[in-house]
């Protein structure tokens, strides 16, 4: 049930994100809003780092930039792949 | 690869409703919510990679068995203590992998706690632990990881006791037993007799038996057939079923056990494919036939004879070809002189295996995979040059296609 409320709460955040309306806004919302979803916060620089390039992108091709995202996304799936793999010969003892 | 919790998959699916509605309302503020929930999972996925690796890293596994060296079929209690460092918001089980030989079920447990189970071991040899899964979950990703190099203690099981024929077996007397072994006389006295068949020594045609029964009969000399035999064991490429090859080793194992305790001792060579993997020529101490097959695995060959089937069955062909055709000896010739000059280093190599092994009876035990076996073929072809007979003992319904083969079993 907890987990129940957090995400609902997460999901009024994104409306409150959509109804800002100011690019700049939202991303700090959202921000924000991420920030309160989370129990541990590491590293959570490092994402606030990266979304900010990804309203960067936003402000400069709007729509379009989700196009972009897929293909961050993919690479990073790709990267995240490898990553695992790596951990996963170490873990055989093959590396 | 790190696996989704129910709360990941519902921000992606979050992030993909946000997606439909950036593109058909065209709302930037949308796209924006939409993509930063899409690099919110990759971030916390790449988090949880960095969180596994550091488990991965600092894991230690504290493994103690009551005793090493142990009969096969004993219970032994295992005590298993893991230590390693567990980051921030994740949550680490470990289950100890029992021996491949070995029945188990082992518990999870958490790192830092002791954890007690039972393994009976079913087969003799060296063998060890499979070492650890790990398993690793955060609130977003989790992931069941192998980490096989935490094996140790090395246990040694030894087969069970020989059976005697009084049916004792009990008690620590050290006084004669009658074991079931085969007569091991130097003369070639009689062992039996058998059908007789097309290239068998009408000398040996036991001709009371023939009258009597109104077929000819052979006699099977101790000489002949009381040898120690040539075990082969051809290791499978891979093992897509585990159970099926620790079935098969166990087979090895019980066979190479049997013809060290009722005959004069065994050869064993163990092949993968075209490369020999280890060869030990007559052999009558069960320490050093184990020590042989501990560790055998699943071994893909570097190597393929790509379906050639050997300098022994050429000839074979070149002598039925002059001996068949209408047309002279010529063809027979022509592969004949191909057969010399097309020689096979494997088959060689066999070729000295068995002379040094001098057996009358090649045991072959193959799981027989589909694909070239023109490895088994070769060793066949040159077993049936040395006139021995040759047994194949392969899973049930498996046809092994391989020509010289006297009799088929199934493991």
């Amino acid at each position: 049930m907890g987990f129940d409320r957090r995400f609902l709460l997460l999901c009024a955040g994104e409306v409150v994100v959509i109804a800002v309306g100011n690019i700049i806004a939202a991303f700090i919302i959202q921000v924000i809003v991420l920030a309160l979803y989370l129990e541990d916060r590491r590293g959570y620089p490092v994402y606030a780092v990266a979304a900010a390039l990804f309203a960067a992108t936003v402000v400069a091709g709007g729509v379009a930039s989700l196009l972009v995202m897929a293909a961050a996304l993919v690479c990073g799936y790709l990267a995240l792949s490898l990553y695992d793999y790596r951990i996963g010969l170490r873990a055989r003892g093959e590396a | 690869m790190i696996r989704p919790t129910r709360t990941a998959e519902g921000v992606a699916a979050l992030a993909l409703a946000l997606t439909v509605v950036a593109i058909l309302v065209a709302n930037p503020a949308s796209a924006l919510a939409a993509g930063s929930l899409a690099i919110f999972l990759l971030w916390r996925g790449w988090r949880f990679e960095r969180d596994l690796a550091v488990v991965i890293n600092t894991l230690s596994v504290d493994r103690t068995v009551e005793r090493t060296i142990l009969r096969q079929g004993a219970t032994v209690t295992v005590m298993v203590r893991a230590d390693c460092t567990i980051p921030q918001g994740v949550e680490v089980r470990l289950r100890d992998i029992p021996p491949a030989v070995a029945t188990a079920e082992p518990p999870f447990y958490p790192p830092g706690r002791t954890a007690t189970y039972t393994i009976r071991v079913m087969a003799p040899g060296e063998t060890s632990f499979g070492g650890v899964v790990v398993s690793a979950r955060d609130t977003f990703f989790s992931r069941d990881l192998i980490d096989r190099r935490l094996r140790s203690p090395y246990i040694r099981v030894f087969p069970a006791g020989t059976r005697s024929v009084d049916g004792g077996g009990k008690g620590t007397g050290g006084g004669e037993v009658e074991v079931d072994r085969r007569t091991a006389l130097a003369g070639q006295s009689v062992r039996g007799f058998r059908p007789y068949v097309a290239g068998d020594d009408p000398a040996q045609i036991d001709w009371k038996i023939t009258a009597r029964r109104g077929t000819y009969y052979v006699r099977q000399l101790t000489g002949l057939e009381g040898g120690a035999p040539l075990i082969l064991v051809d290791l499978p490429a891979r093992a897509d079923d585990r159970e099926t090859f620790v079935r098969f080793m166990a087979a090895v194992s019980g066979a190479v056990e049997a013809a060290i305790t009722s005959r004069d001792g065994c050869s064993i060579l163990v092949i993968a494919g075209p490369e020999i993997v280890r060869f030990i020529p007559r052999t009558e101490e069960v320490r050093d036939a184990f020590s042989a097959l501990a560790g055998l695995e699943p071994t893909e060959p570097r190597l393929s004879l790509y379906r050639a089937p050997g300098p022994a069955v050429l000839a074979a062909r070149a002598r039925s070809i002059s001996r068949e055709t209408a047309c002279g000896e010529r063809p027979g010739a022509v592969l004949a002189a191909f057969v010399r000059e097309s020689g096979s280093p494997f088959a060689a190599v066999v070729r000295e295996a068995l002379a040094l092994a001098d057996a009358m009876e090649l045991r072959v035990y193959s799981l027989l995979p589909p694909g070239d076996r023109s490895h088994l073929v070769q060793v066949v072809g040159e077993a049936k040059v040395r006139g021995m007979r040759v047994v194949v003992f392969a899973p049930a319904g498996i046809t092994a296609g391989i020509p010289g083969v006297d009799a088929m079993e199934a493991i």
